[in-house]
């Protein structure tokens, strides 16, 4: 059952479209990000939802209910701002009992209620605080018990972790994925950070120019990115742009990038003029580890290191083809020697490791 | 080693030149306090040599300065309340609403604060003898509504454009309606912007003196003029023990509200940020 859908939703602001035929369903008590750059038209369409915003054209279903000229507050919507907008002249207990208030709860509702939400963000005993007196990371978990105490059908986060430095915000990531399945809520989080959205959407929803360009599960994304755009957008990548050669079976042909530079890719099912075809940096291997599964279907290119960066439990590897291409190496840190990577050296890559996009031309 | 000096120059002239104003600013006032408890009877040199109150006496003995000071203090009231009421509702518009001519709106409606009151008061002495009012009250009324007003619409729109628009928004997604998002969330954010400019608007009220001027008849005056009056024909210190009342009032009304909202609130820009 979908509890939010959007039905070729298109919003212009005079002779700007911001959003463009968007299609896209929330099943109940999913997590769906709306990951793309900044004004992708993202924010436009969870304000769309909210009712900030009136479609120009298309309909947004809540509940199966057709939200045409509904205000704000006659949806059940919550909304965790960016900037959590909390009340400031409120109590943290005032600003969670705030819509039980408007939505006429009764008094003892509304204290068992703001009390059940302090404690699933685990800040009972803060109740006569000030949002002032309390730092990012806690006003954020009132903005959150503020949006879900009156229980609204879908709840709408806005850059929810953008505020907070990074060590903060991989703490809140998870806790925000415990509290929001710990309530089953169905949430829509709009995002430009694409390991937020990986790490807390069940499905993620790409967009790109105010159009949709790909949804699905994090996974089948990052593998199978349908364009250039998508694949740049969410992890890191190495490009070689090339023509398609003959096929040597089923499902593998040759891909000519350049003079003594030719790889073996999966058949792309489609056509385009040009391809283009990425590799993820992480499945490259430095050396002949791939060599032991089949030589005939591994694809081998060497380079000269231009730089060797040791970040941790990551090395990053900057080499030169050849042909002139740069390409990044990500090895795992696993106790082994900086010597080896140096002057020319040898990578392998798997044929299924390569992704066949078409060409932006 | 040079540009340290210079440094060092730099900090202690800083220094001094707000001595200077401190100086300049409180020790005129000093002087006109201590002045109004001498105790001589005539008007004699800094410092008086003993104090009394006779001066004090003098003045609410005074029925001039009596109804000086009641005709103020209810020009005073009323000009405030009424431009503060006016001045909110201005601001309001200012501040939630487009639409053209805006601007034009906003700089007439604080263009009080640049023409010169004089002129002002000429203007409307001019226009109420047009339109044949001569009485006191209100022509008192309406230039003292014209010079606080700006105030009240200054201070509450520094308040309203405080205040983040999606707090408004915020208070929507929960459940409130435009109405009730105003009173909840808007106008207690507003309100020390908004009591600021009345506080303004009555210390403005109570000091003025060049647009009273023109407006008074002989039975209305105001109490800054009737010191200007009775400095030209009889000059003592009872001018110095009005100076100290009306004084007190604007710092009486100051510690109410230091007490009611918090002067640091108030003074300090009266809007809240989180």
């Amino acid at each position: 059952m979908s509890v939010v859908q959007l039905k070729s939703v298109t919003k212009r602001f005079g002779q700007f479209t911001a959003v463009s035929e968007a299609t896209f369903s929330l099943n109940k008590g999913e997590i769906l990000s709306l990951l793309g750059p900044s004004g992708c038209g993202k924010t436009t369409t969870l304000r769309m939802i909210a009712g900030f915003e009136e479609p120009s054209e298309g309909d947004v279903l809540i509940a199966d209910v057709n939200m045409h000229n509904k205000r704000p507050y006659e949806r059940n919507v919550g909304l965790l701002f960016q900037d959590y907008a909390l009340f400031p002249h409120l109590s943290v207990k005032q600003n969670v009992a705030y819509g039980l208030k408007r939505r006429n709860y009764d008094r003892s509702q509304i204290n068992n209620r703001v009390g059940e939400m302090l404690d699933l963000v685990k800040l009972d005993g803060f109740e006569q605080r000030r949002p002032s007196q309390l730092s990012g990371g806690q006003q954020q978990r009132v903005a959150l018990a503020r949006a879900l105490a009156t229980n609204p059908e879908v709840v709408l986060l806005d850059e929810p972790l953008s505020a907070l430095d990074a060590k903060l915000r991989q703490e809140l990531r998870i806790e925000l994925k415990q509290i929001l399945s710990a309530v089953g809520a169905s949430t829509i989080i709009v995002t430009h950070d694409q390991e937020e959205a990986m790490s807390l959407g069940d499905r993620l929803v790409v967009m790109s120019e105010g159009r949709i360009v790909q949804q699905g599960p994090p996974t089948e994304i990052y593998k199978n990115p349908r364009t250039k755009f998508v694949a740049e957008f969410i992890g890191r990548s190495n490009w070689l742009r090339g023509v398609l050669g003959p096929a040597v079976s089923n499902n593998l042909c040759t891909f000519e990038v350049a003079e003594g530079l030719a790889l073996l890719v999966p058949k792309p099912e489609f056509d385009a003029p040009t391809y283009e075809v990425c590799i993820r940096p992480e499945r490259i291997r430095a050396g002949n580890a791939a060599s032991t599964d089949g030589a005939a279907s591994v694809n081998r290119i060497s380079g000269t290191v231009q730089n060797v960066a040791h970040l941790g439990a990551d090395i990053h590897i900057v080499m030169e083809l050849a042909s002139g291409h740069r390409f990044t190496i990500s090895e795992q840190f696993i106790g082994q020697s900086m010597d080896q990577y140096q002057g020319l050296l040898e990578c392998t890559f798997f044929p299924s490791d390569c992704i066949v996009v078409a060409a932006d031309s | 080693m040079l540009q340290r000096y210079i440094d060092h120059f730099g900090a202690w002239a800083v220094v001094g030149t707000i001595l200077l104003t401190v100086t300049f600013l409180i020790a005129p006032i000093i002087v006109s306090i201590l002045m109004s408890f001498d105790a001589r009877s005539y008007l004699g040199r800094f410092p008086p040599t003993e104090f009394s109150f006779h001066w004090y006496a003098r003045f609410f003995s005074d029925s001039y300065y009596l109804t000086g000071l009641k005709t103020s203090l209810i020009i005073a009231v009323i000009a405030a309340s009424v431009s503060t009421c006016a001045g909110v509702c201005a601001a309001i518009v200012l501040d939630r609403y487009d639409f053209p001519g805006k601007q034009a709106l906003e700089t007439i409606f604080l263009s009080p604060l640049v023409i010169p009151a004089v002129v002002i008061g000429f203007s409307l002495l001019l226009f109420f003898a047009l339109i044949g009012v001569f009485q006191g009250y209100p022509r008192l009324l309406a230039g003292h509504i014209i010079i606080t007003f700006p105030y009240a619409v200054r201070t509450t729109l520094a308040g309203l454009t405080g205040i983040r628009k999606n707090l408004t928004e915020a208070a929507m997604t929960l459940g409130a309606n435009e109405r009730q998002a105003f009173w909840d969330v808007t106008f207690p954010l507003a309100r020390t912007g908004m009591v600021a400019g009345a506080v303004f608007a009555f210390a403005f009220s109570m000091d003025d003196v060049a647009v009273s001027l023109f407006l008074t008849s002989p039975q209305t005056y105001t109490l800054p003029v009737a010191m200007v009056s009775m400095m030209r024909t009889n000059f003592d210190l009872t001018i110095a023990a009005a100076s100290v009342i009306l004084m007190l009032f604007t710092i009486g009304l100051i510690i109410i509200l230091d007490v009611i909202v918090g002067l640091e609130r108030v003074i300090g820009g009266g809007v809240y940020r989180s």
